[in-house]
């Protein structure tokens, strides 16, 4: 696991002429869970985008969305679960932290979607009552969770590792991960408890890239 | 006025600048050992596979240093007939030469080949940084890792794998040495040459032919099967031996690569004159013998005067004579009867162990598994093993020693019972013996050490010469007496 | 009745349900390779876990027989348009998925159709066995292990040295030009090529949590692995398994390797088909 920054410039999009595909489904006999994911191909994807993926989630307040509806603007993304005591507070704080370093004009603007590993206990409930108590703003903070299958691809996705224990606790890495308008991971930090001033600087940059 | 006011001014801004100049100087030497940003463009690292040293450093200034090495597993011969499948830094073992000057800034690219099948990473004794690099370097089968690190420490400094079980990756080949060289470079030598012991593991006995597997228990047990410079015996011994002429300096970057053994380095013939102990800051003089700890290194220098082979071994001697840990340096020149009057120094102490010419023995290894064995196939390769195994005590000639050791020419106990005979060089013979009407009484041991179509190949020999009745012993023959238990033997008259 | 015949017929009929809920539940179209059910157990891992010190519980699934082949992945490719090599996003595959192919979608000679197939991602594998059908995904490393245990005899063959010298061999033989085909000898569930053959990719590879020195074991970065510190291993001697397991934590999901490959599972439904 690198700790270091890592920077991952975005490759040249292509232009893709893609057919969506359909998978053979059955019926899945199991209760409560979402349809797999599936790898869409739309022309305005870039192929480095991680919107390749669909990824169903629900938010703090019980809405339904996906991945990908972040697009349009540079956005934090990270993985945490409610019931973490030592590590995640220190992974808010270093969202919180970062939004603030930011120059005025863009600061407290960075959308952040943190995604749950507890899939069991992470509620819409639960999360509104850790974003109630942690005073995250709405309009940035999204707290969101998914199934199980979808959680673990998410963090496949972004290189985060992670391992339910049997207390219920979970085993992680924690990183801080930048993805610009398109979806792209371009910059990433393992920095918690404060700013990384070079992470700062590169939300700073992708922010310019993309204001008006 | 106006002059005064300019003049001011100017010293005003001059002192300013002084004064920003010095606070915001680059931290050059606050850590020992950084000399500062690297200057330049940046240099590709020359590696070299042993026993080559890349060239010395002749730069006065540090540098960005890019070095690309690339792990391979490759099977390749261990001993005479024996393969391996060893794990590689750049195809060889030991590793590729790296080095750099101190306070370089070394950009290090680890690639692991597609074909590998396990991951891999590096762990570098000169890198102050977690893991030595090691957790910064890991490094799935086809991909390439980079890390980058300040050589603040000048010596002599060995890497190695560190991935899980590491014992294992060491006791594979994953290991070689680094120099980070000093800023006024090192003193000019005539030659510099590259050796690294290791203690290798397999499942088979010693020269057991075939690929061989690592065995676990024996490494964990420190049972080692074999104990080489560089990776194979043989590796530094007849044409492959390292060369020098008389009245050369020859400095050697000698590594313990491990992964269990302390090494008892010594040359024989040779006195160093200087030995960089454990590969650190000091310098001892005129040592015989150095110490090389497992994941250690020194640096040994000596003048060549006389001309002759100088045998490098690991002194825990059974280690060079039963396991592999040989190799020479063959010096060439005109004599220096001042210094050494006698005779060449091969001839007694190695028997066949530094036999260039063991071609008889795979000739005879391959006709074997083919089939077809002929007996002059044998008496040759019998010939070349008896050099080296037998002579020592029944002599060239097959005399013996008046009183102490049988001779086997024209011996009437070679004409009896072919099993008896089979039967002593596995089991060893002591006590009272009579051979053509002489008594001796010695003691032979087991040859433990050689199989099956070795002892019928020797025996082969010894049966067509000096007079004695011909024939042939087969390795079946042999494998039949080495089955039967070995009975406590009164000997014969 | 005795106890043993009982469970020995629960297991006769509910493999029979099984494979009738697999066989309708499945488009004959989607697979070749049958499954063979797996019947709950306890299963001490290699994993020590979090100081776990009772053997887990596996729950009931069924398994290939054998890993993914190159002529099933190809047609879940000519399906799947967004698999094929060159259109599939460089997220989900990086640069050398199946490069091994002569074409995005032929094969050619240098990839055999009963080899297993090789250069696949962890997403890529994991679409494959979505489209099995039936909850289907890559085995869980407990899954995977517990069938890994067995060998022709028993389903637990650990104890065993020749269990482990069987998988040494392969670690000491260099990656040959041609790989072998897949359909080996059977272990004592059915199931075949568990060693010897490739790497496998687990559902949980990302899971494992070892740190990348692994001279650190035992030594908890609370920063990094959030307060349990990396994975320690139960049973440092059992180095083959070890083996596996730093292999599959050196990857990242959009990794592809010359050696690695996958096979499916189909975890046992809970409830009423």
């Amino acid at each position: 696991m690198k700790s270091t920054l890592h920077v991952s410039i975005g490759g040249a999009s292509r232009v893709l002429t893609f057919v969506i595909s359909l998978l053979i489904a059955c019926v899945a006999p199991q209760v409560a869970i979402a349809a797999p994911a599936k790898s869409v191909a739309a022309t305005t994807t870039s192929s480095d985008s991680i919107y390749s993926l669909e990824v169903p989630l629900t938010d703090q307040s019980g809405r339904a969305f996906t991945l990908d509806a972040m697009r349009g603007k540079p956005a934090l993304i990270t993985m945490f679960y409610s019931g973490c005591q030592f590590v995640c507070p220190r992974i808010v704080e270093a969202l919180r932290k970062t939004e603030t370093s930011l120059p005025a004009n863009i600061r407290n603007r960075v959308p952040i979607l943190m995604v749950s590993f507890d899939v069991k206990n992470d509620t819409p409930e639960v999360l509104r009552a850790m974003a109630l108590e942690r005073h995250l703003d709405d309009s940035i903070w999204t707290l969101a969770r998914s199934d199980e299958r979808n959680t673990r691809k998410l963090a496949a996705l972004l290189n985060i590792q992670y391992r339910e224990l049997s207390g219920g606790d979970f085993n992680h890495t924690s990183v801080l991960i930048l993805l610009d308008a398109d979806g792209r991971i371009v910059g990433r930090t393992s920095v918690i408890g404060k700013a990384d001033p070079a992470f700062v600087k590169l939300v700073a940059k992708q922010m310019a890239a993309t204001s008006p | 006025m106006k002059t005064l006011r300019a003049f001011i001014s100017l010293a005003a801004t001059v002192l300013l600048v002084c004064v920003h100049a010095a606070t915001a100087a680059p931290a050059t030497a606050r850590i020992p050992g950084d000399f500062g940003p690297p200057q330049g463009k940046p240099i590709k690292a020359v590696l070299t596979s042993p026993p080559h040293v890349p060239p010395a450093i002749t730069r006065k200034y540090p540098a960005k240093v890019i070095v690309e090495l690339e792990v391979v597993e490759k099977e390749m011969q261990i001993s005479e007939g024996v393969s391996y499948l060893f794990w590689t830094f750049g195809g060889t073992v030991p590793g590729s030469f790296i080095r750099v000057r101190q306070g370089d800034t070394v950009e290090f690219h680890l690639k692991n080949h597609p074909s590998s099948k396990m991951p891999h990473n590096i762990d570098l004794h000169g890198v102050t940084g977690p893991g030595g690099g090691a957790t910064s370097s890991f490094t799935a089968p086809g991909h390439e890792s980079q890390f980058t690190f300040k050589a603040l420490n000048e010596g002599i400094y060995v890497y190695h794998c560190a991935t899980a079980p590491v014992g294992m990756h060491v006791a594979n080949g994953m290991y070689g040495l680094i120099l980070v060289e000093p800023p006024g470079g090192m003193a000019k030598v005539d030659h510099e040459f590259y050796v690294m012991q290791g203690d290798f593991y397999t499942v088979g006995k010693y020269r057991e032919k075939g690929l061989q597997a690592f065995d676990m228990e024996k490494a964990i047990d420190e049972r080692p099967t074999y104990v080489l410079f560089n990776g194979a015996e043989g590796a530094l011994t007849g044409d492959k031996a390292l060369t020098a002429k008389t009245n050369q300096k020859v400095r050697m970057f000698v590594g313990n690569g491990g992964p269990n053994l302390v090494s008892s380095f010594h040359v024989i013939g040779e006195i160093f004159d200087n030995v960089r102990y454990e590969g650190g800051s000091n310098v001892q003089h005129n040592v015989q013998t150095t110490l090389i700890p497992a994941g250690g290194a020194a640096v040994v220098e000596f003048r060549t005067e006389v001309p002759g082979s100088y045998v490098l071994v690991d002194h825990s001697i059974f280690r060079a004579f039963n396991k592999g840990a040989l190799a020479i340096l063959k010096v060439d020149g005109p004599e220096n009867k001042a210094i050494y009057s006698g005779k060449e120094l091969d001839a007694v102490y190695l028997g066949d162990r530094a036999q260039p010419n063991l071609s008889a023995v795979t000739t005879a290894t391959a006709a074997a598994a083919k089939g077809n064995l002929t007996q002059q196939e044998q008496i040759n390769a019998g010939k070349v093993l008896f050099t080296g195994t037998c002579s020592v005590c029944h002599q060239a000639n097959g005399e013996g020693l008046a009183g102490v050791f049988p001779p086997l020419a024209k011996s009437d106990y070679l004409a009896g019972d072919v099993k008896r005979v089979i039967a002593s060089v596995l089991h060893g013979l002591s006590g009272k013996v009579t051979v053509n009407g002489k008594e001796y009484n010695s003691v032979m041991p087991p040859m433990n050490q050689l199989n099956n179509d070795e002892v019928a190949n020797i025996l082969t020999y010894v049966y067509n010469t000096w007079g004695n009745p011909g024939g042939r012993v087969t390795s079946d023959e042999v494998k039949a007496v080495r089955a039967q238990p070995p009975v406590a033997r009164r000997a014969e008259h | 009745m005795t106890l043993r015949s009982r469970s020995h017929w629960t297991r006769v009929v509910s493999r029979g349900l099984f494979s009738l809920c697999i066989g309708a539940a499945v488009p004959a179209v989607a697979r070749a390779a049958g499954y063979v059910s797996i019947a709950a157990g306890e299963f001490a891992s290699v994993l020590a876990g979090d100081t776990e010190v009772k053997p887990s519980s596996v729950p009931a699934f069924a398994m290939r027989t054998s890993p993914v082949t190159n002529r099933e992945f190809l047609e879940f490719v000519k399906r799947n348009q967004g698999w094929a090599r060159g259109r599939v996003s460089r997220v989900l595959a990086d640069t050398q998925y199946l490069n091994h192919w002569r074409t995005p979608r032929e094969l050619g000679d240098a990839a055999l159709a009963d080899q297993p197939v090789i250069n696949v991602s962890w997403f890529a594998a994991q679409a494959f066995c979505e489209a099995e059908g039936a909850g289907g995904r890559l085995p869980s490393w407990l899954e995977w292990e517990r069938v890994a245990a067995a060998d022709t005899t028993h389903t637990d063959a650990r104890p065993n040295p020749a269990w482990r010298a069987e998988i040494l061999r392969w670690y000491s033989t260099a990656t040959s030009v041609t790989l072998a085909n897949t359909g080996g000898t059977a272990n004592v569930y059915g199931i075949q090529d568990m060693h010897g053959l490739i790497w496998e990719w687990v559902d949980d590879f990302n899971a494992l949590l070892v740190a990348a020195d692994s001279r650190s074991q035992g030594d908890p970065d609370k920063l990094q692995f959030c307060g349990a510190g990396a994975i320690s291993l139960k049973d440092r001697d059992n180095y083959a398994v070890l083996m596996r397991i730093a292999l599959l934590s050196s990857l990242k999901a959009v990794d592809t390797t010359r050696n690695l490959g996958f096979r499916c599972v189909i975890p046992v439904s809970k409830g009423p088909k």
